[in-house]
């Protein structure tokens, strides 16, 4: 067993750039390390289900009945005043078998999807009243008119729910929601606020859990 | 007070009547011209009430020169009026019908005490010494005068009368200089002087302002009436006026000194470490919103280092008041910025510069980090705007999915590189920003596991600027496409966004 040199050189070589490559590795890790959990420190426990988006930048009211029975929508309003309008859980056009198959913005004087607003000012957007009509939602059975709940500006309809009208059976509260309006002025919303329901005040109605 | 009977300039040794036969070459070539004038015309205008330098400026055919800010106006009156070279002008002049004592160098002060001075040197010192009150450091500056509307008029008048009795004559056909050059010129050598100072287009400016010292007293400026009387008085070629259309009163105007100093500018990169702080002060009804902001912390310091009236805080992009940017061991670039400094008075050092980024990385509360702080010349905008167009930015994102995470989820997202998505206007902004579509792209990602969490990870993602990551993340509705949500197929929210770098060109 003759120890030979220069293979012990090369082992020793090999040895110490090892170490300066686990030193500097250890350096990044310790960075990694420095700063996960500085990024860890602020959240505290972890909620198993944290609230979502929505339910976080947005207050949720509902109007039931409206225009017609089983016309339930609900208007999420955002912080900046923008409303998010769509089809509530207890909407009748769910009851109908196979659920909503097709969605129509052609209604009323215009094809609502075809509209361009432009610019901070929101140029052309089309004026609404709160029972201005937005859509007409089908089901097998039948059909039902959907309507802006609230005065405003129409900045914008979803479009893609006219090639993927099932978004608004699989989730109505969020990718299918159908459109946003921009209440004009203060007093507008004020106004229309008084024939609104609150979240709570909806589960109480439907006697339903959300 | 200088004795009425000399020549402010110095150089007439021995001589008592105010007559520098030899030596003194400019007040000599100031008393050859004064005796070339017209001399009709220079004792219409005596009478008429107008001061001397004025006589000069209407009267002669050479050019206004500054030789004249060394004679003083008695002197230069007993000159035009007599060529008596042993007379002097004993009384007082009146306030001149034109320049309204401008040229005379009188004028009221802010405690509407007459100011006399004999000269432009005498002139310029109590302009020092009102320069000197505003507390600026400069060593070089460039001179604004401002003078009432009033004395074109009375300029116009006088020039219509002298047009009326005068009217072939050459000397009357130059351009005559304005009082507000002829002041510049009469007075920039002796600012100049007593202000040890340079001339020139700088950063800094002296402004003297004369306003009318009273509505009634100024030779009134005309009516509508009047001034369409005028108007077609000299088209018709008459002249109605006389030696009696001068006969308002007149008094000296009030001379206010504001000096202003162009902004000046420091950049550097923050940190922020607090998720109760807005990037900008942000008041509403009243209330501030947020512990502190960035601006404040920052701006709030250099401010009184360099007595300045004010300042503004410019950052190369934002973040929201909740994400933090943050700083380990002093990488992590931090956010580029600029700290835009109205008119002050002194420039900090590099020393104080650093002793004030101390002092806000050092402060109780850790609330914001600065470094690099440092004075930026004109660069600085050619700065923020490289720094805006090429920044990638480097995030850390809190996520939590509907499912808990798989090995696939982590193969499959750093997998993506360059992945272009589509964000349409997020809602949170649509009410102040365009509707639109804008591509964007994020450059890579990387998922790391949270222990003790199935449903959480750290995402860390490397974008374009410009790129909204809360709505990436949980889709925005549907808005922005692809998202976290629509790659995993599940629900997925955002909880924490931090900003973990800050590239800016090759920095």
């Amino acid at each position: 067993m003759a120890e030979n040199p220069e293979t012990d050189d090369t082992i020793e070589t090999t040895k110490q750039n090892q170490s300066e490559e686990e030193v500097e590795h250890s350096d990044e890790q310790k960075q990694e390390d420095e700063l996960r959990s500085l990024l860890l420190s602020d959240i505290g426990d972890l909620p198993l289900s944290p609230p979502s988006a929505t339910q976080v930048n947005f207050v949720s009211y509902f109007i039931t009945d409206f225009t017609k029975p089983g016309h339930d929508q609900y208007i999420y309003r955002h912080a900046n005043g923008l409303c998010v309008i769509g089809l509530a859980p207890t909407h009748i056009a769910f009851k109908d078998e196979g659920g909503i198959t097709n969605i129509d913005f052609n209604v009323g004087k215009s094809d609502r999807s075809v509209l361009k607003v432009s610019g901070k000012r929101k140029k052309n957007a089309m004026r609404s009243e709160s029972n201005t009509a937005l859509c007409k939602v089908s089901t097998a059975k039948d059909s039902y008119i959907v309507r802006c709940c609230v005065k405003g500006s129409l900045l914008e309809v979803n479009e893609r729910l006219i090639k993927q009208p099932q978004l608004l059976n699989s989730s109505a509260d969020r990718e299918g929601y159908i459109a946003i309006i921009m209440p004009t002025r203060p007093a507008d919303w004020t106004k229309n606020k008084e024939s609104l329901i609150t979240l709570e005040e909806y589960k109480a109605k439907k006697e339903v859990s959300l | 007070m200088a004795d009425e009977t000399k020549p402010a300039s110095g150089d007439s040794a021995g001589l008592s009547n105010g007559l520098v036969s030899h030596g003194d070459h400019k007040s000599r070539r100031v008393y050859q011209a004064a005796r070339s004038l017209h001399s009709g015309a220079v004792k219409d205008l005596l009478s008429l009430g107008v001061c001397e330098r004025c006589i000069f400026r209407l009267v002669s055919v050479e050019a206004f020169d500054s030789d004249l800010s060394s004679v003083s106006a008695s002197t230069l009156r007993s000159w035009l009026e007599s060529g008596d070279e042993e007379a002097a002008s004993s009384e007082e002049s009146s306030c001149c019908i034109v320049c309204l004592g401008v040229l005379q160098f009188v004028f009221s002060d802010a405690k509407q005490t007459l100011v006399r001075s004999e000269c432009g040197s005498d002139y310029a010192a109590r302009v020092t010494d009102l320069v000197k009150e505003e507390g600026h450091e400069f060593d070089s500056f460039g001179l604004e005068v401002y003078v009432p509307a009033t004395i074109l008029e009375n300029e116009r008048a006088v020039l219509l009368y002298l047009k009326g009795k005068y009217n072939s004559e050459s000397w009357l056909q130059s351009e005559k200089i304005s009082v507000k050059d002829a002041l510049k010129v009469l007075v920039l050598d002796p600012l100049k002087v007593s202000l040890g100072a340079k001339s020139d287009s700088s950063s800094f400016q002296i402004r003297l302002t004369y306003s009318k010292a009273s509505d009634e007293a100024q030779g009134a400026s005309e009516t509508t009436r009047e001034r369409k009387k005028r108007k077609t008085d000299e088209e018709n070629g008459s002249t109605s006026m006389s030696e009696n259309s001068f006969e308002k009163v007149y008094e000296p105007c009030i001379l206010s000194i504001h000096c202003n100093k162009m902004p000046i500018f420091f950049s550097g990169r923050y940190f922020k470490y607090s998720r109760n702080v807005s990037q900008t002060r942000w008041i509403i009804d009243d209330e501030r919103m947020g512990e502190a902001s960035v601006e404040e912390l920052i701006g709030g310091n250099i401010l009184p280092a360099c007595l300045g009236d004010s300042y503004k805080f410019h950052a190369a992009g934002r973040e929201d008041i909740d994400s933090s940017i943050i700083q380990v061991r002093m990488l992590g670039s931090g956010r580029p910025f600029l700290i835009e400094v109205q008119n002050s008075r002194k420039c900090p050092s590099q020393q104080s510069l650093t002793e004030i980024e101390e002092k806000i990385n050092k402060s109780e509360k850790k609330l914001v980090g600065v470094k690099d702080l440092k004075f930026i010349g004109s660069q600085c905008w050619a700065m923020m705007r490289e720094g805006e167009a090429e920044k990638q930015k480097q995030y850390a994102a809190i996520v939590w999915i509907a499912r808990p995470v798989e090995e696939k989820d982590i193969d499959s997202i750093s997998s993506l590189k360059e992945l272009k998505i589509l964000q349409k206007t997020p809602v949170r902004v649509l009410h102040r920003r365009s509707p639109l579509e804008r591509e964007r792209t994020i450059h890579w990602m990387k998922v790391e596991k949270i222990k003790g969490s199935s449903h959480y990870f750290l995402l860390h993602l490397c974008t374009q600027a410009g790129t909204y990551i809360k709505e990436f993340v949980h889709g925005d509705l549907g808005r922005t496409t692809p998202s976290m949500g629509s790659i995993l197929g599940c629900r997925a929210e955002i909880i924490q966004l931090d900003v973990t770098d800050v590239k800016m060109g090759d920095s």
